[in-house]
């Protein structure tokens, strides 16, 4: 029976236990710098090549082992509610971790990085961690955004710096691993404040649709 | 934009939200637009706190006693949920559950004879309750438990009433039930503004107060849940579902012109584009022609540094005044949540004082609730019309929303929900058509 003052892991299954802990985690940047792609590369080590703006994907679910602890990772899509740049505040609440993103052959993109780290800064807690990520790095030829200039931006906001390609595979795996590793580190820092947001741990009760069973007053 | 839709949606309120999301999950293509850069309309929680004061022009800035400014989320209409009702069920069967985390409002209060006093609603309550004496207590414990096996498809349960036919005052009259008794029976457990409802059928009644008990028994402390961070988060949960779905969200969008042919709506103008559809569902406030003005609501949101007397130090609660305790025809109501909610700075509770305006001096109707709250650091007044449409859209395809009204709970707004979807899409509304039509989540086991 649901409580107020229990304190749960996940998000929707209380009943799954199967994890020490539960990240929620955030890929966001302009519209076609390949977050989906790189969310299929990693949680499904796939790609399809083909343009298709982001609908009918909530979040992926991945389970990884880090220093002997199950940690279950949520990664969330935007739903294409970056396009117009109408994310729901609501998506922000939560986050761990970030991934922000851009992508090397695309200057406007690399431009609203700044935006995008602003958006955060507002919207999540204040000790989510946050990668810049320069993604399509296999696309070369193309590149309008130098290594150079990304590093420098990463340094400039205080974000550590990967240039991946979800096409290619290269970096995708590093980049979550050590997002989740910089989380870890966060968490072992602020353990005595016991922070529930850092366990990924629901405040409220868990809404169900089961009847709560019958009162049992006494008939005096 | 420049694309045929077959919903398009102007305003982002809760009402809007809720039925673009049942829209998208069903198959339709949908944009949904808002003239202002936040989401939410009137159903928003306003947030950083500079803003709310730029809003209701109150000169300079917050002072630093208020913390700081993104830590507030305020509401500009009060209400909470059912824990048992229509929206906590839109909720969990869209999965928008998902997106949000609530608390259990910690109390439910009504005021008697300059006091307050905890709404008792199960039979142990009313039994240790000193809003009744002894007799009356066996006899309103008698009242309840009719109340719990009422079943209006099963004429067992009846013993004798008519559902139908018989009026809740002959019903109090059968209980034997006195005044101060169905005071708060009608107006803090039925949640009825005014008594107008003792001589309608009292099926409806009795609906109302199973419903307060049964929501009272799912968390214990109050029939009330409310949201983190404010209700301005519900809006922008069904949002995300309407996305997921396919939906297009616009927001900071100037609507120019609601294009109309032969009678019926084909599409928006925006920013010089225009936008094609078969079918708009919007808020009054972009089709003022088109509704009409059936009263007004004021609202007072108050800003506190202490929880509100005589109730325990709840960090949440409801009061409701029944009207013939102030020599009203309409309750007044107050919503207090705080920083437990993530609404307010650290220390800080917000309540909010609503009722239906009867008078041409609102404030001063409203004066006794306020006394409850006394010191109030920061008040912040709203006068608002309450708008319904003129006609049914079924000419036009132009759907409109109502006000949001006085009540403390959504019922009404998802009652309004329904009945919108009804006409628009010609068949009775089925919680089931809410449920997401494919998986969305991937590599869960």
């Amino acid at each position: 029976m649901a409580s107020a003052t229990d304190a749960r892991y996940g998000q929707k299954e209380s009943s799954d236990q199967n994890f020490d802990y539960m990240f929620k985690i955030l890929i966001i940047g302009n519209s076609s710098v390949g977050k989906t792609s790189f969310l299929f590369r990693y949680a499904d080590d796939s790609f399809t090549p083909a343009f298709v703006s982001t609908v009918g994907i909530d979040f992926k679910v991945k389970t990884i082992y880090r220093n002997d602890k199950r940690i279950k990772l949520q990664i969330w899509d935007t739903a294409g509610q970056e396009r117009y740049r109408t994310i729901t505040t609501a998506y922000y609440r939560g986050a761990m971790g970030f991934i922000l993103m851009y992508d090397i052959t695309n200057e406007e993109s690399f431009n609203a990085v700044q935006d995008w780290s602003t958006q955060i800064k507002t919207y999540s807690w204040d000790n989510a961690q946050v990668l810049l990520v320069g993604n399509k790095c296999d696309m070369e030829d193309e590149r309008v955004v130098s290594s150079e200039r990304g590093r420098q931006l990463a340094d400039h906001l205080g974000f550590e710096f990967f240039e991946a390609s979800a096409k290619d595979n290269i970096n995708v795996k590093q980049t979550f691993e050590r997002l989740v590793d910089v989380i870890c580190e966060k968490m072992s820092e602020s353990l005595d404040t016991a922070d529930p947001a850092v366990t990924g741990a629901k405040q409220g009760p868990q809404l169900t649709d089961q009847q709560a069973p019958p009162h049992q007053d006494c008939a005096c | 934009m420049n694309e045929e839709y077959d919903v398009i949606v102007l305003g982002t309120g809760l009402t809007e939200c809720i039925l673009s999301g049942i829209m998208s999950v069903n198959g339709k293509k949908v944009l949904h637009m808002d003239r202002n850069p936040y989401y939410g309309g009137e159903s928003a929680s306003i947030t950083p706190l500079e803003d709310l004061y730029k809003r209701f022009k109150i000169p300079g800035a917050p002072p630093a006693s208020m913390g700081r400014g993104r830590d507030w989320n305020v509401d500009l209409i009060p209400k909470f949920l059912m824990a048992n009702g229509q929206l906590v069920k839109m909720l969990l069967f869209t999965e928008v559950t998902r997106y949000l985390d609530f608390k259990v409002t910690e109390g439910s209060f009504v005021y008697k004879g300059g006091k307050i006093y905890k709404v008792p609603s199960t039979e142990a309550e009313a039994l240790a309750s000193s809003l009744m004496g002894l007799f009356e207590k066996r006899r309103f414990r008698k009242f309840l438990v009719y109340v719990a096996n009422f079943d209006e498809n099963d004429p067992r349960t009846f013993e004798g009433i008519d559902p139908k036919k018989t009026s809740m005052r002959e019903v109090y009259k059968k209980f034997d039930l006195g005044q101060d008794v169905i005071d708060f029976t009608g107006h803090a457990l039925a949640l009825y503004r005014t008594d107008d409802y003792l001589d309608q059928p009292c099926c409806e009644t009795i609906n109302r107060i199973k419903l307060y008990s049964e929501s009272l028994a799912r968390y214990g402390k109050s029939p009330y849940l409310y949201p983190l961070y404010g209700l301005g988060e519900l809006p922008q949960g069904f949002a995300r579902l309407s996305a997921i779905y396919g939906g297009t969200y616009m927001l900071n969008k100037p609507i120019e012109e609601i294009i109309m042919q032969n009678g019926k709506v084909i599409g928006v103008k925006s920013e010089g584009e225009i936008a094609r559809c078969k079918q708009l569902i919007c808020d009054p406030s972009y089709v003022k022609d088109r509704v009409e003005k059936v009263g007004q609501v004021i609202r007072v949101i108050c800003i506190l540094s202490h929880p509100i007397k005589n109730t325990n130090d709840a960090n949440s609660c409801q009061i409701i005044i029944p009207q013939n305790q102030v020599n009203r025809k309409s309750d007044i109501y107050v919503c207090m949540i705080s920083s437990a909610h993530n609404v307010a700075a650290q220390g800080k509770y917000i309540a909010i004082a609503s009722t239906t305006v009867e008078t041409k001096e609102p404030e001063k109707e409203i004066r006794p609730a306020l006394e409850l709250l006394e010191p109030i650091e920061q008040k912040f007044v709203s006068i608002s019309d309450l708008l319904v449409p003129k006609d049914l859209g079924t000419e036009s395809q132009i759907f409109i929303s109502r006000t949001y009204d006085a009540t403390t709970h959504f019922e009404t707004t998802c009652d309004d929900i329904k009945d919108i979807y009804k006409r628009m899409m010609g068949s009775e509304f089925d919680f089931e058509e809410m449920k997401r039509k494919k998986n969305d989540i991937y590599g869960e086991e």
